[in-house]
């Protein structure tokens, strides 16, 4: 291969006259063409209604249904100020913080398995967690629901009767529990793969200079493994807490009205009740909670990363 | 099993990775069971064995047109959102440009933006726009949700296209739509197909931005599945069910042999 000349391999290219190279854009106008119909799309279809509906919020709706000023923060202070209101904030922040707790407790053995398993077993693994990624959401709550079914003909209820571990059947949905196990199990790929790709990256001589030295499998993985995974752990866990806390099908079908959500809260107000600046107050909260988790483990990944850069 | 997983460590670890495996595919087995389940209601242990809820989809003419719209718009959104994303990600990637963080954060960002807030926003604006044609507006809104995993896997497989190549190439006389067509589309190629696909079944699947600007003659199947989970109990939705999680094991072996999924996935 390395003795043919590279213009023998060629040949029509070669033996065709050169065209002429096209005038040179100035540095920066491609790309400019490149991105104006992504940017202008998002621009118009993205930020701009982003901006109304939280513009709505600080609006007043008249008996009529029309939106306008006077500007006004009374819906914040009438979401703030209701038992109802905070009692469905409450819900939705720990629903999805015990998600993610759980998310991330049975990520690292699966995570660490993959990393460290033979490259046939990994691939199978990585198969399993990633193919219900794709199934939707609607279809796999719907399994969840056949399986904690509340009678004796749920699938669980009907394993605990049947092996006698309890005597009569659980109430297994509509609980918060029942939200917690349908929401770990739409988005724990999203915690897996992150944290997969930092234990990857971990040197594998630095736990063996950790055996040389004497340290236990325990200690090598909470001195080496899990600080070097946090980076991992950290993507996960957003993506876990913010996909959560959106989240829609899942609370209203595994939950019910008795785990309700924010995104429910935003759904009733708004097909129900017609009340648009409450609605988009309650949007407006749950997007200022996402985006607050978000910007705080940016800005602890880039400290970290100066850190280490240091 | 290669000596890093041995020891205690393993016995800790194997059995625990086992009981999530289990999890993850429980609900769908339990789906497929139940699918075959000769019983008029949703009841386990599975009575028997029949083939007469998937005969009853067949002839499920709600069922079918949701199944026909639910194609045509993911179709029609994997299609625009490879318009806006291809060119997208070359400037990402190779532009000269100030800002580039902030136009791929941008790009990105309908990801980090809960789904369910951009469909109500979405709503709103077209109820400003009074724009009463629902199939166009939920195949904007597909669009918008489908675009960042477009220029995700293409930005993530540019990053890794020799540019060498297509210099040796320029050098050797092609012009620069040949050069396109013969050295950069080939070497990208994995990462269109599987950002297409991604984006096809992200649209086919999604429920939370459809549920806004949905109505009765344009109804996509997750709406229509959610809506009978809520009206009737029985195994013929777990029929459906079955027929999509088929439909999404193929995608996913579609995607791991011509991209492998973790890079497909750009995770």
């Amino acid at each position: 291969m390395a003795a043919s000349p590279a213009a023998a391999q060629f040949p029509p290219l070669a033996g065709r006259p050169r065209r002429r190279p096209l005038p040179a854009l100035p540095p920066g106008a491609a790309a400019c063409v490149q991105l104006a119909p992504s940017m202008l799309f998002l621009a118009f279809f993205f930020l701009l209604p982003a901006a109304t509906l939280l513009a709505y919020s600080f609006l007043t709706q008249s008996a009529q249904g029309t939106v306008g000023l006077p500007l006004t923060l009374a819906h914040y202070r009438h979401f703030l100020g209701s038992a109802l209101y905070l009692h469905v904030l409450w819900t939705t922040l720990r629903i999805s913080l015990s998600t993610t707790a759980a998310a991330a407790l049975l990520a690292y053995p699966v995570a660490l398995v993959m990393v460290r398993a033979s490259a046939a077993v990994a691939r199978v693994i990585t198969m399993i967690v990633i193919a219900p990624l794709i199934v939707s959401v609607v279809v796999r709550t719907y399994g969840w629901e056949v399986i904690l079914g509340n009678g004796p003909t749920g699938v669980l209820n009907w394993l605990l009767l049947a092996t006698g571990l309890v005597g009569h059947p659980l109430r297994l949905l509509y609980t918060d529990t029942a939200v917690v196990i349908g929401s770990l199990h739409v988005f724990f790929p999203l915690m897996v793969l992150p944290l997969a790709s930092a234990l990857g990256k971990i040197d594998p001589a630095l736990d063996d200079a950790a055996t040389t030295l004497g340290a236990t499998a325990w200690q090598r993985f909470r001195r080496i493994t899990v600080p070097l995974s946090l980076p991992g752990l950290a993507v996960g866990g957003t993506l876990v807490f913010s996909l959560t806390a959106g989240s829609f099908v899942t609370p209203a079908i595994l939950g019910g009205s008795s785990a309700q959500m924010l995104g429910m809260l935003v759904d009733q107000q708004i097909l129900t009740v017609y009340d648009w600046p409450f609605g988009a107050t309650v949007a407006s909260v749950l997007v200022a909670i996402v985006l607050a988790v978000n910007i705080a483990s940016m800005r602890l990944l880039d400290r970290r990363r100066r850190l280490r850069g240091l | 099993m290669n000596s890093r997983l041995s020891g205690p460590l393993a016995w800790l670890l194997l059995p625990v990775t086992g009981a999530v495996l289990v999890f993850i595919l429980a609900p769908l087995a339990v789906t497929i069971a139940i699918s075959f389940n000769d019983a008029p209601f949703v009841v386990f242990p599975p009575r028997g064995l029949t083939f007469k809820w998937y005969g009853q989809v067949f002839h499920d003419t709600e069922f079918l047109d949701s199944l026909v719209f639910s194609t045509e718009l993911a179709l029609a959104a994997t299609g625009g959102a490879l318009l806006l994303g291809v060119p997208a990600a070359f400037a990402v990637v190779r532009g000269r440009l100030a800002g580039r963080e902030a136009v791929a954060a941008l790009l990105l960002s309908p990801l980090v933006f809960p789904v369910l807030i951009t469909g109500v926003a979405l709503l709103q604006l077209f109820s400003m726009l009074r724009s009463d044609d629902t199939a166009l507006n939920l195949f904007v809104a597909h669009v918008l949700v489908t675009l960042p995993y477009v220029v995700r896997t293409v930005t993530a497989s540019l990053v890794l296209a020799d540019r060498t190549l297509e210099e040796a190439a320029q050098t050797l006389g092609a012009g620069r739509w040949r050069v396109f067509r013969r050295v950069t589309v080939p070497q990208i190629a994995p990462g269109l197909a599987a950002g297409a696909l991604f984006a096809f079944m992200v649209s086919f699947d999604n429920f939370p931005i459809s549920m806004w600007l949905a109505d009765a003659q344009h109804n996509p199947v997750p709406l229509l599945i959610f809506q009978r989970i809520a009206n009737f109990f029985e195994p013929s939705l777990a029929a459906i069910s079955t027929l999509l999680i088929g439909f999404a094991l193929a995608v996913v072996l579609v995607v791991e042999r011509v991209a492998g999924l973790r890079r497909g996935l750009a995770m």
